[in-house]
């Protein structure tokens, strides 16, 4: 046998035995967990600062594009904000008239309040969309509140949950991603679904009761039900139904995601003595 | 002695250049400021190219690698990407050599082919895992996304080849 042969078979041999890795790697992935989870929470951990390092330079351009553009719309956009701002203090007021409402019936009533929500904000380091995935690396610092499964806002809505933690920086699983599921209501009649990714841009409403009466349009929040996620925050609205599905189309534009909100629970006990003293 | 050294080191360095450049191009591409489905499949491109202009430098340990880089930063399931990649390794290697050393315009011809291959097939194999089919008409954007961005892609790794590696010379 020559020589060149060798290295063929040997080559050939490579390939069969890669292969095999690949495909091994696939079935670990699918029964355990634990040992999938650890090792790419530590690959995370070591290639996320690259990426970090690598976007320096291009958010240094965009955030010099944007200053300039920015500056071009200050004008209108300080009218149209000082306009804002007025009716925004109106409804302020009122708000704060309705919340102090809202602490005294509770008290009357012995409500027991939802655990407060602690925020973490994080920078989006890295993203990815296409048919295959959809997620987001962040980084989110030395911080032991970040937790796997928490959920992450914009100021818009939910973008989805934290699904990895590496070594300050945590891998971010989108709602349109196919392993996502966010339980939710619909606001108007408080009837339950799930939404559900899918890898598109427009995730689905499953799990309604047949009986459900959704139109386009209708606001969809968390339910709160699994008592992973706070109840109550904006995810998105129908946007289209037919007689297979119902789509929604989420609040956050995950186009264009720079910053988000990691949202932890806090100590009810310390809800309740801030609102006691509030009160009193 | 030292000389030596230095010569060998700088050469491994050189035979290195298509695995750190496609790495480097690889974290690129998941920089956050392009929309969310507007990410080309740097490391099918780069594989293809490599594979094609320097398979002496860029062998199938290569590939693995890169597609066990690909698997950690993405969200896809572990072995996905390799399988992707390695995929293409069995296409260029067996039946697109023919493209070796032809212009710019019939290799991109062939990236055609490849890419339609090697991404439908990590199409498949992750709509088994899933148990259900993935969106195909995202998989038929994110083809077209990655044929689009194969001249940019290749420019960056010719500029790397020609300018960057003189081993060959």
């Amino acid at each position: 046998m020559q020589l060149s042969q060798i290295r063929q078979l040997i080559k050939k041999f490579a390939l069969v035995i890669l292969f095999l890795i690949a495909f091994v790697l696939m079935m670990v992935n699918k029964t355990d967990t634990i040992l999938i989870d650890k090792t790419s929470s530590m690959a995370t951990g070591i290639l996320s600062p690259v990426v970090d390092v690598l976007i320096v330079p291009a958010r240094l351009v965009a955030h010099v594009y944007d200053y300039f553009k920015d500056m071009s719309l200050a004008y209108e956009e300080n009218k149209f904000l000082k306009k804002e701002n007025r009716k925004l203090r109106l409804i302020g007021e009122q708000a704060r008239a309705l919340e102090i409402e809202n602490r005294l019936l509770s008290r009357i009533l012995n409500f027991t309040k939802p655990p407060v929500d602690k925020l973490t904000t994080a920078r989006i380091v890295a993203e990815e969309g296409d048919a295959f995935s959809h997620s987001l690396i962040a980084y989110i610092g030395k911080n032991n509140i970040v937790e796997k499964g928490q959920i992450v806002l914009n100021e818009d809505g939910v973008v989805g949950r934290i699904d990895k933690i590496g070594n300050s920086y945590a891998k971010i699983l989108l709602l349109t991603d196919i392993n996502s599921r966010i339980p939710v209501v619909l606001e108007k009649n408080r009837t339950r679904g799930m939404v559900a990714g899918d890898n598109t841009l427009n995730p689905k409403l499953v799990f309604l009761p047949l009986s459900s009466e959704v139109n386009i349009g209708d606001r969809l929040v968390t339910s709160g039900v699994a008592g992973v996620f706070p109840p109550g925050l904006p995810v998105g609205f129908v946007s289209k139904i037919d007689k297979r599905e119902i789509r929604i189309q989420p609040y956050a534009d995950l186009n264009s995601l720079e910053y988000v909100k990691i949202v932890s629970f806090e100590n009810v006990d310390e809800l309740n003595r801030d609102v006691s003293l509030d009160v009193e | 002695m030292d000389d030596d050294w230095s010569d060998f080191l700088a050469l491994m360095f050189q035979r290195l250049l298509p695995l750190i450049s496609t790495i480097f191009l690889l974290l690129l591409s998941y920089m956050p400021f392009f929309p969310l489905a507007f990410h080309p499949n740097v490391s099918v491109i780069c594989v293809y190219y490599w594979l094609l202009n320097r398979s002496d430098v860029f062998n199938l340990f290569s590939v693995f690698t890169i597609g066990v880089i690909n698997d950690f930063v993405s969200a896809v399931p572990l072995g996905v990407n390799i399988f992707e990649l390695l995929f293409l390794y069995v296409l260029v290697s067996n039946f697109l050599k023919y493209f070796n050393g032809k212009p710019f315009e019939v290799m991109w011809c062939g990236f055609i082919p490849a890419a339609f291959l090697a991404m439908f097939a990590k199409w498949f194999i992750l709509s088994v895992y899933y148990s259900q089919f993935l969106p195909f008409m995202m998989l038929l954007f994110s083809i077209l996304i990655t044929i689009a961005f194969y001249p940019l892609v290749c420019l960056i790794n010719v500029f790397v080849q020609n300018k960057l590696m003189t081993d060959e010379r």
